[in-house]
């Protein structure tokens, strides 16, 4: 409305001597820019499971071990999986949950489960963890994208048609992620050739005069979302340079490591860095080790140690940790048993993740499982207290009701879950 | 749970017993035909029986008699209403209002020529002063070539998935695009198509294309059955590779690994007369392992149908094939055949009068009228989800199956109903889409909106196939659960090549672009440009801001460049309208 209004007074004025027809339409484009001093994420999405005893929670000693050992940490009488030397290392700075236990044992809706916090209800879409984060911390008027999702794999089996449902369910389009990764980078990020900047913005500006008019008339929610997808492209293209992997220094990039999810994560600090809010680094569903567990696992766990290090390091030299919630979970562990094709299968009774930064306490390992992992046997956690931590630690209400009209009562999570407090740092 | 607890009973007890419940029940509902409104329930809870024990053997239930059960479409879309408003009525919701003719012409023409109208097309239409003009539209519509291509464009992603490049070259190349052309120009009855195209035995060489539907997935009888699931039966099985379906009961891992054995004796070849799926009298028997690690053999069995006896050899034992187990083709030229064949069997024994071909069928054509499925998603047909409007999906099912599965006569009747005819703008109070309370709104297909540019810009709705191909890579969804913007749309009409050049293309005479751009004024062209696009005439402040637009670049330029200049700039009027909302959306 203001911006008719505006326009209005504009054309009386005499439009014709105006440069560039867009300066029409910047009427709070310049708006104050109020920089919160709002907490980020960096979500290390492990799609597929991987395996708790290989990693955060290993048996030494027992039938479930596998053929890795354990090794000691910096902190005392808490050991982890030999293939994570470097976390062993800054074990002070992490926090490990080994009581997970959850519900679904299928990937579909473990996922739906772990990214959005509880299970689905439809016909309501619950938004996804980094849709509540960039809304409740992001700056929606920012041209870097305040959630991203790095994904170098645009396959991965149920997350590929995870990645195609709605994620960011009732708060909107705007709050969905953008997508990049890898060398699929973002299409047509660039302004073609054939048109120039100033035309490229002038037509931009037209298309959203009609369009918000026809969304306004018809009070379209499509409309709406579709609009604000339109009202991205013009930031999303300034900052095209982030996304690119090949600007990073190469010492950085040597650091991470040449594997894709590593170089993503890489990329993941950069744009955290640089304004975003929260970022996801996924690669497609590669810890769905069914066949060849232990092998599969001596390739990603390693990568996954360092990456970890790397960067929690960066963030704390960089003075970012306290401000940077790092995760990295997938949707449920391992069974402590083998398959016949030497895999561990899918389970969601006891399993393990961590947690970095962010108003998270380091060094604290939360909750044990037994002598050979078949359950958890003390201090469970299930992914409604897990969320309430991650809420509380980036400082949002995690028992907070979404404000939905006419649509039944939602909180952000569900059944008043606590947050685990001896996982958070003080006040 | 969307059964009613009475039928959860019935779908324990034998399959004989439960026959005689639901003929029981059919013949009382029959009794009570007169009751209109409550007719329906014992109807239902019948049908409903029937579906849940799974009753399929051929015959398994008389065809819904004539004439009662045979309304005219006009009646069925009475019926449907009927239907509709009782459900508003009941749940005190004021749906939203009529739509008028302007909103009508364009939504219809989207429906069911999967394109907007043209100028001329709106205009006669709006002319006609005739009562029944939306009637006869409709009709004149389903008879139209548009109509053949739309059903193809749809029922290619539905049925085949989406594809680009070498992909959709062979389905164009192999016939399948024009053999599905054919049929719904022949408004060809849906189970005769599904028929034909999963026994895969051409018996005319027009029908040698069907074959493409099975040739595609190349061997792969997992890909086949995960195929044919939501295609025919509106049930999606993928969970059930592994296990009994934990949301849905009835969908077993049996039905999973039943469903993959009527095709896993298929195998593709090359011949003289086109791909066929030659098919061995042997073979394919395996056992198939749940999450506890129990086996089971794969049986010919779907769906609760009746498994398919056949006789299962040891399981080491060598099983010898020989001539003696086939028999030739009846078409001259064609692979001899299995006397007992898996693939026929199915066809004979599953598929043929099976309730929910038809109910599958209805509902996805539901959808694409009315935005989402009476069962939503509409290839999720499963216990797991919910019916809206129960007596609805029975009613029209009825109708399809007594009526020979005439999709056009299904369309006709959704079409004229009063609910397709309301508003897009959702009454307030009202959320669940469910209640088809207001038009659901909706991105257009990649086809739709190509084809709508084509002709608004080029002049004809025949659209080139490299066009749609590289439009369809950014827009794939048809008929999308939900739909929801990303980034990735918006960048791809802003900086993507393909509307670029569908633009550009309609800027040379004699195209449609051009032709506007010759118009003595601004104003004039603005006025066409409108029309052509959105159908309607620009807003006073619509036509002040492109004023000013056109107006922007070209004041002291010399006037051969200002021609060039202004040019370009009505190409950005028009990219600034078909990326509108307006444009996009179906409403």
């Amino acid at each position: 409305m203001h911006r008719r209004l505006f326009l209005e007074g504009s054309l009386a004025a005499g439009a014709v001597s105006m440069g560039s027809f867009s300066a029409l339409f910047s009427a709070k484009a310049m708006a104050e820019e109020v920089k919160r001093q709002g907490k980020k994420c960096i979500l290390l999405w492990l799609c597929g499971a991987p395996s708790q005893f290989e990693t955060w929670d290993p048996k030494p000693g027992t039938e479930t071990a596998g053929p890795f050992a354990s090794i000691p940490t910096v902190i005392p009488g808490v050991h982890v999986s030999e293939l994570m030397p470097q976390c062993a290392g800054i074990l002070d700075k992490l926090a490990i949950i080994r009581s997970m236990k959850t519900e679904p044992s299928e990937h579909f809706q473990g996922i739906d489960v772990l990214t959005r916090g509880d299970g689905p209800r439809p016909p309501f879409t619950r938004p996804i963890l980094g849709s509540v984060v960039a809304q409740q911390l992001g700056q929606l008027d920012s041209p870097v994208p305040q959630f991203v999702l790095l994904d170098p794999c645009p396959e991965g089996n149920e997350f590929k048609s995870f990645k195609a449902g709605n994620w960011a369910g009732w708060l909107g389009a705007e709050y969905g992620p953008v997508r990049a990764g890898g060398e699929y980078s973002i299409p047509n990020i660039l302004r073609p050739e054939s048109i120039t900047e100033t035309d490229h913005a002038d037509r931009e500006a037209l298309r959203a005069f009609l369009s918000r008019k026809f969304e306004n008339d018809q009070a379209s929610v499509a409309a709406a979302g579709y609009n604000a997808a339109f009202a991205r492209v013009k930031g999303l293209m300034s900052c095209a340079p982030l996304f690119d992997i090949e600007r990073l220094p190469d010492d950085d990039r040597r650091r991470y490591g040449p594997g894709a999810f590593a170089q993503h994560a890489l990329l993941a600090r950069n744009l955290i860095e640089n304004g975003s809010t929260f970022v996801m680094v996924a690669n497609g569903m590669p810890w769905d080790n069914h066949v060849f567990q232990h092998e599969m696992h001596q390739m990603l766990v390693p990568e996954l140690d360092n990456v970890i290090y790397q960067l929690v390091s960066d963030l704390e030299q960089r003075g970012m940790l306290d401000d940077t919630l790092v995760i990295a979970m997938g949707e449920f562990g391992r069974t402590p048993w083998l398959n016949d094709a030497r895999g561990r299968d899918h389970f969601a009774t006891a399993w393990s993740m961590a947690m970095a930064g962010g108003g998270i306490r380091g060094g604290v390992v939360h909750g044990a499982t037994d002598e050979r992992g078949f359950d958890v046997a003390s201090d469970p956690v299930d992914n409604r207290q897990l969320f309430a931590t991650f809420f509380t630690a980036l400082g949002i209400d995690p028992n907070a009701e979404y404000d939905l009209g006419d649509l039944p009562t939602f909180h952000r999570v569900e059944g008043n879950a606590e947050p685990i407090t001896s996982l958070l740092t003080a006040g | 749970m969307w059964l009613p607890q009475r039928i959860q009973v019935a779908v324990v007890v034998r399959l004989s017993e439960c026959t005689a419940i639901a003929h029981t029940m059919l013949a009382k509902s029959r009794t009570r035909r007169q009751t209109p409104r409550h007719a329906t329930t014992a109807w239902h809870l019948a049908v409903v029986g029937i579906m849940a024990v799974g009753i399929v053997s051929n015959g398994w239930a008389d065809e819904p008699e004539s004439p009662e059960a045979s309304p005219r479409p006009a009646d069925l879309s009475a019926a449907i209403d009927a239907v509709l408003e009782q459900a508003w009525s009941d749940a005190g919701i004021a749906p939203a209002d009529d739509i008028t003719d302007e909103a009508f012409v364009r939504r219809v023409y989207l429906d069911l020529a999967g394109r907007i109208p043209s100028t001329a097309e709106r205009a006669a239409f709006l002319a006609d002063a005739a009562s029944d003009r939306r009637r006869v539209l409709i009709t004149t519509l389903l008879a139209s070539e548009d109509h053949a291509q739309h059903m193809a464009d749809v029922f290619d992603v539905l049925l085949m998935g989406r594809a680009s490049g070498r992909r959709t070259q062979e389905r164009h190349e192999h016939g399948w695009r024009r053999w599905l052309e054919a049929a719904f120009r022949d408004n060809r009855p849906w189970n005769d198509m599904a028929e034909t195209m999963l026994l895969a035995r051409p018996s005319t060489p027009e029908d040698d294309a069907a074959t493409w539907f099975l040739y595609e997935r190349n061997n792969d009888y997992q890909k086949i059955a995960e195929a044919v699931a939501p295609a025919f039966f509106g049930f999606r099985i993928e969970c059930a590779q592994c296990h009994d379906s934990m949301t849905a009961a009835e969908v077993e891992q049996a039905h999973y690994w039943g469903l993959v054995a009527f095709f896993n004796r298929g195998k593709n070849e090359m011949t003289g007369s086109g791909p066929r799926i030659v098919e061995s009298a042997i073979g394919g028997f395996s056992e198939f392992a749940d999450i506890e690690g129990t086996s089971s053999p794969n049986l010919l069995s779907f769906l609760e149908a009746d498994t398919v006896e056949e006789s299962r050899p040891a399981a080491d034992a060598e099983q010898p094939d020989s001539d003696e187990l086939y028999e030739p083709a009846s078409r001259e030229g064609e692979p001899r055949q299995p006397i007992f064949s898996r693939r026929e069997r199915f066809v004979e024994d599953v598929v043929r009068d099976h309730p929910l071909l038809a109910r599958a069928m209805v509902n996805r054509l539901w959808a694409m009228l009315m935005g989402r499925g009476l069962v939503h998603p509409f290839d999720e047909m499963d216990s797991a989800h919910s019916v809206s409007h129960p007596e609805l999906l029975d009613l029209l099912t009825d109708d399809f199956r007594a009526h020979g599965h005439d999709i056009r006569r299904t369309l006709q009747a959704i079409a004229s109903t009063r609910a397709y005819q309301r508003s897009a703008r959702k009454p307030d109070g009202v959320e669940d889409p469910a209640t088809f309370a207001w038009y659901l709104e909706r991105p257009l297909s990649a086809e739709q909106f190509a084809r709508s540019v084509h002709l608004a810009l080029v002049g004809t709705s025949e659209t080139p196939p490299q066009v749609l191909d590289s439009i369809s890579r950014a827009m794939p969804d048809v008929l999308p659960d939900e739909s929801v913007t990303g980034i990735a749309e918006p960048l791809f009409l802003s900086n993507g090549s393909a509307l670029e050049e569908l633009i550009q293309q309609g800027l040379q005479p004699p195209h449609a672009l051009a032709a506007i751009a010759a118009l003595p004024s601004a104003d004039d062209a603005t006025r066409s440009l409108f029309l052509a696009t959105l159908g309607r005439a620009p807003s006073p402040e619509e036509m002040a801001t492109i004023a000013a637009f056109l107006a922007g670049h070209n004041q002291t330029a010399p006037s051969q460049e200002a021609s060039t200049a202004s040019l370009a700039r009505l190409s950005h009027v028009a990219w600034a309208i078909v990326t509108s909302a307006e444009f996009r959306f179906h409403h």
